[in-house]
């Protein structure tokens, strides 16, 4: 497995890489630009069924985040979707593939996570002010600073490689099972060319799998019924090579790490960047 | 050059892209959706917020209002009572008025006509009185047949009629 691939370098201040992540960041920068500004086009007072959804998905967010962080900070939303919005369609974007997700790699992810913790030290060097942020970190006792100080360095590093390992981990192990089915299926197939009449068995039980799955209506027995009928054919037709087993099982796979992992990593990286920064900028009570 | 980078590493400058990217994606998104939208749904929810005050308020006047008639209403009631009651009260006073000028009207025509009544009798009296004093004469000097003195009679026969007229 490798990381990102290197396009072309620009040769200025000694090599700018252009990699795979720039440009799928870019695009789905560009992507999210223009999608926000449609939907953000032509507002009514009656809403029309796009103004709708639009409306819905916004207060939505709103009430995450107000609920998450306070009413006082519901000025964070359009940061926090940003967040969100590009978190998953840079780890979705991987589906295409044309691209490779711009979050299977730790600079992305990294630099989110530092975004998140400059705006939480910010925020509170602008509640308590600087010296004030300075003795937040002997707070309860001053004994306890070296662990603060390591648990702030912590915060952002935990977040980046969560994300990060999540969608490339994902990847890596798509990749992982796409060898090993084509693997399987050339192991299988070479097994079964050296006999003819072990095809033919094969090829039969397959008939008569596919036969009972579709009076019966029973789904596993049509499929592996399908499963043993190419079998059997292509061992006959003596082609060896064709890695048939790959086709539908990663799907299915593909559904819980692009799909699930890749909307939950970025529910959960918006969720700790609300709660941290919301943690770092407390309610004006006292004002 | 083409390459892989490692799998786990940090490229400044990929970091460096995507901090820009994600500061325009949240630029852009801010001023083109959220807060367009945000405005949008904080405005209907003004507008309705208003209009219900509104409604609200129109229902409280509309009944202030109808408060207000029944009173007004009422009141009218009142007054037109008041009106008739008074009417009748003066029409009441005005009848008494009216039949008190009439009978002292009367009583004062009855007072002069018996005062002329009782004029117009001394009146006669006298002149009966007159007469039968010249008709007295007369019969007397009838009777007599001569010329008598004539004071001395008047005199006598004065006397006559006045003892007459006490005795009637």
């Amino acid at each position: 497995m490798n990381g990102p691939k290197i396009y072309y370098t620009i040769p200025l201040f000694g090599g700018i890489p252009i990699t795979q992540t720039i440009v799928s960041s870019f695009v789905v920068m560009v992507c999210l630009c223009i999608a926000g500004i449609l939907l953000g086009r032509h507002l009514e007072k009656r809403p029309s069924r796009r103004q709708v959804l639009v409306e819905k998905g916004v207060s939505m967010l709103y009430g995450m985040v107000e609920d998450t962080m306070g009413k006082h900070n519901a000025y964070w939303t359009p940061y926090i979707g940003a967040l969100f919005l590009s978190s998953m369609c840079g780890s979705y974007i991987g589906m295409t593939g044309i691209f490779r997700s711009a979050t299977a790699d730790l600079s992305t992810t990294l630099t989110w996570a530092l975004m998140t913790s400059f705006l939480c030290w910010g925020c509170s060097i602008r509640a308590n002010g600087f010296v004030g942020w300075l003795k937040g970190f002997t707070e309860p006792i001053v004994v306890m600073t070296p662990m603060n100080l390591v648990s702030e360095i912590a915060q952002p590093i935990s977040m980046a490689f969560r994300h990060f390992g999540n969608i490339a981990g994902g990847g890596v192990l798509t990749s992982l099972l796409y060898t090993a089915l084509a693997t399987a299926s050339a192991a299988l197939l070479g097994l079964l060319g050296k006999s003819i009449p072990v095809s033919v068995v094969v090829l039969a039980a397959g008939v008569a799998l596919l036969v009972s799955g579709l009076q019966k209506k029973k789904m596993p027995r049509k499929i592996l019924g399908i499963v043993f009928i190419a079998t059997g054919v292509l061992t006959l037709l003596g082609l060896g090579g064709v890695p048939y087993l790959e086709v539908g099982i990663p799907g299915i796979l593909s559904l819980y790490f692009d799909v699930f992992s890749g909307g939950v990593q970025a529910l959960v990286f918006s969720l700790l960047t609300t709660v941290y920064v919301g943690n770092a900028c407390p309610a004006p009570e006292e004002a | 050059m083409t390459g892989f980078e490692s799998f786990v590493g940090v490229n400044p400058w990929t970091a460096l892209f995507t901090f820009c990217n994600m500061l325009i994606t949240f630029a852009v998104l801010k001023h083109f959706l959220f807060k367009p939208v945000k405005q949008m749904i904080d405005d209907r929810q003004q507008e309705i917020d208003t209009m219900y005050a509104d409604a609200a308020q129109a229902k409280q006047k509309a009944a202030a209002l109808e408060e207000e008639y029944q009173e007004h209403l009422k009141s009218i009631k009142a007054e037109q009572d008041a009106m008739l009651r008074d009417a009748t009260i003066r029409a009441q006073k005005r009848e008494e008025e009216i039949l008190d000028a009439a009978r002292s009207e009367a009583q004062a025509i009855r007072t002069a006509a018996e005062a002329e009544m009782a004029q117009e009798r001394k009146k006669a009296v006298n002149d009966l009185k007159n007469e039968i004093g010249g008709i007295a004469v007369e019969i007397a000097s009838k009777v007599v047949e001569r010329e008598i003195n004539k004071s001395d009679h008047q005199a006598l026969i004065d006397e006559f009629i006045r003892n007459v007229g006490d005795a009637s």
